[in-house]
């Protein structure tokens, strides 16, 4: 069996692992409650969204279905890898798997695959059943293009929540730690933002909340770019007509493509040099 | 004498500790760790390694796990296959070496046969579950969840991982933690065949009178340092620990000055209401002549067996008589040599 036979085999066992999981069994409601049950409601004909929008497109609907994303996937992405490492630090296990031939970095590029796919896998069934919902109440598709973007976009937001988790796994000394700051940066990216950009926009002098400045709306778009819920809804946004941000979708992709190397070189390092 | 498996030459290790300051918050220093460690492992033989509490027995298992990588000297290892001799990585340790840490917790509503296949699928050998799983006696329990097991078999579930790829090097860290007296001997007589089949075994355990009988040689580490590596009769004679006889006897005890050959020493004498022991090392076979025309009342003669502790103490400085349960404390445990300046 060669490495790349064995990493294979390594990821699929944990993805399994994962997947079939009594804690993958208690989220899956809540993300069907989330990701198809808003599927079902922005999609209805009479729905008015706070500042009269009234979503026209399969694609708008899909974009709005994102805040299930936002607000429940990630935290099940946090809460489905906050052990990833932990758990088998704290009960030795980690050290028969540091002894074992495999190397370390393919190691970690197991625990990430495998934890991103075992949440993704759902998410994506999931988002697929959104589409065919919002089709069967509007009767519209999203593009082929509109659909790889969000398909991609979920995936990846789903990867950094998982690496974010992952790294505050490998660092814990118990577990505790470990989902407290997994809670804690999804907390910060997903309530706390606007608290941030609302302060830098008070240092900066512009003007807070007001939708037709662009100064605040540039301002806005500029520091979504630090957080990966940000990027996503970029991501997303780049397939929408009427949404100019100030950011250009080259810079997003390339963002997102930051977001992605950087956590997972750190937690590759990271467990490089892990002791047990 | 067999030939030699892996050669440890000088190799280093210390640990990283945190130690801040104002200008480096996150700064860090070298700790604890081991010290210009030689030590030879050699084909088909078990090795005991001893020491007290934190002398660095679990370091120097991990590196020799390929789980920390030296920081000085050197780690050679002969492939049989190839007949050479030659450095080798912390990445090809953990090809050649089974390992099995101490006192780990499986958890969990994953079953036996999965758990150890998926360390199996790390190895690239899960074909071979099933026989490793019927080799430690827990062929029966393999379709069990982990929360199930008992603490014995959670034992020989570790077990089973070390021994998975077929091992050249054995590595057992208190494998005798929780196993009942029966499975230990089982688990003696498997280390036997293992060792028959040339796999070299490092055992770590407190659980030294057993060790006597199982371990062809011993190792004596204390504070990172390698004191002594040898057979159990070599370190006897290095700490004059051998040919001891110990006498038992009633009424007067004898003049033992006037009695003993200029090559015997006296070690220790105790009086009580019952009587007096004596121990004496290299005495002739006349002692016991002298003895009964002195008119001594001997009521046991026996050889002094080999003891572990003695050998630690001996060799750590310790006195047998004084040593406390605080065995951190440095004026409990002097050392005799560091090796290299801190």
């Amino acid at each position: 069996m060669n490495d790349f036979e064995k990493l294979r085999s390594v990821i699929l066992r944990q993805i399994s692992s994962r997947l079939f999981s009594v804690r993958m069994a208690i989220m899956l409601p809540i993300l069907i409650l989330f990701i198809p049950g808003m599927a079902w409601g922005f999609s209805d004909p009479d729905v008015m969204l706070p500042g009269g929008v009234i979503p026209s497109s399969a694609t708008e609907v899909m974009f709005y279905t994102s805040l299930g994303i936002v607000f429940g996937a990630t935290m099940c992405a946090v809460l489905l890898s906050f052990d990833g490492v932990s758990k088998d630090r704290a009960s030795g296990v980690l050290e028969i798997k540091l002894s074992q031939p495999m190397p370390r970095s393919h190691q970690s590029m197991a625990l990430v695959i495998g934890h991103w796919f075992a949440i993704l896998i759902p998410i994506w069934i999931l988002w697929s059943l959104s589409f065919v919902i919002v089709n069967y109440r509007m009767g519209d598709w999203p593009s082929i293009v509109d659909g790889l973007t969000s398909f991609i976009s979920v995936a990846l937001i789903l990867l950094w929540y998982v690496l974010f988790s992952l790294i505050a796994s490998s660092h814990a000394k118990e577990q505790g730690t470990s989902i407290a700051f997994g809670v804690g940066i999804w907390f910060l990216f997903t309530f706390l933002w606007a608290l941030v950009t609302t302060m830098v926009a008070f240092a900066s002098g512009v003007s807070i909340g007001e939708e037709n400045d662009a100064k605040w709306i540039n301002l806005e778009g500029v520091l979504d770019l630090f957080s990966p819920n940000g990027v996503f809804h970029h991501l997303l946004e780049t397939r929408l007509n009427d949404v100019e941000r100030g950011v250009s979708p080259i810079i997003t992709w390339f963002v997102a493509l930051i977001w992605s190397i950087l956590p997972w070189y750190w937690f590759n390092s990271r467990m490089k040099t892990i002791q047990p | 004498m067999s030939e030699v498996v892996l050669e440890m030459t000088d190799a280093a290790f210390r640990h990283f500790i945190s130690s801040p300051s104002l200008t480096k918050p996150l700064g860090k220093k070298q700790g604890s760790g081991i010290f210009s460690v030689n030590l030879k492992i050699r084909k088909g033989q078990i090795l005991g390694l001893v020491g007290p509490n934190g002398a660095g027995k679990t370091t120097l298992m991990r590196i020799l796990a390929g789980i920390f990588p030296i920081q000085k000297g050197q780690i050679m290892y002969r492939d049989s296959e190839l007949d050479d001799f030659s450095p080798i990585s912390d990445f090809g340790l953990r090809s050649v070496v089974g390992h099995m840490p101490e006192q780990v917790r499986w958890q969990g509503k994953v079953s036996v046969k999965r758990t150890l296949e998926d360390i199996a699928e790390m190895r690239g050998v899960s074909y071979r579950v099933d026989g490793i799983l019927m080799m430690v006696g827990l062929s029966e329990m393999k379709d069990s969840p982990l929360d199930q097991l008992s603490q014995g078999m959670r034992q020989r579930l570790t077990l089973a991982t070390a021994l998975l790829g077929s091992p050249k090097i054995l590595l057992l860290d208190e494998p005798f933690n929780g196993l009942d007296p029966v499975a230990i001997r089982a688990f003696e007589k498997l280390l036997h065949k293992l060792t028959e089949k040339g796999v070299s075994i490092i055992i770590s355990s407190h659980r030294v009178a057993g060790m006597v009988h199982l371990v062809d040689r011993l190792a004596l580490i204390h504070r990172g340092q390698l004191l002594i590596e040898g057979t159990l009769k070599d370190i006897e004679n290095e700490y004059e620990l051998d040919n001891r006889i110990e006498i038992q006897g009633t009424g007067k005890i004898p003049d033992f000055k006037s009695i003993l050959t200029d090559s015997a020493s006296l070690l220790d004498t105790q009086t009580s209401e019952d009587g007096w022991l004596a121990v004496i090392r290299n005495q002739d076979r006349n002692l016991l002549k002298n003895l009964i025309e002195s008119n001594a009342e001997i009521n046991t003669w026996k050889t002094k067996d080999t003891d572990i502790v003695e050998m630690l103490c001996s060799a750590t400085g310790q006195n047998l008589d004084e040593i406390g349960f605080e065995v951190i404390s440095s004026t409990m445990i002097p050392y005799k040599s560091r090796g290299e300046e801190e």
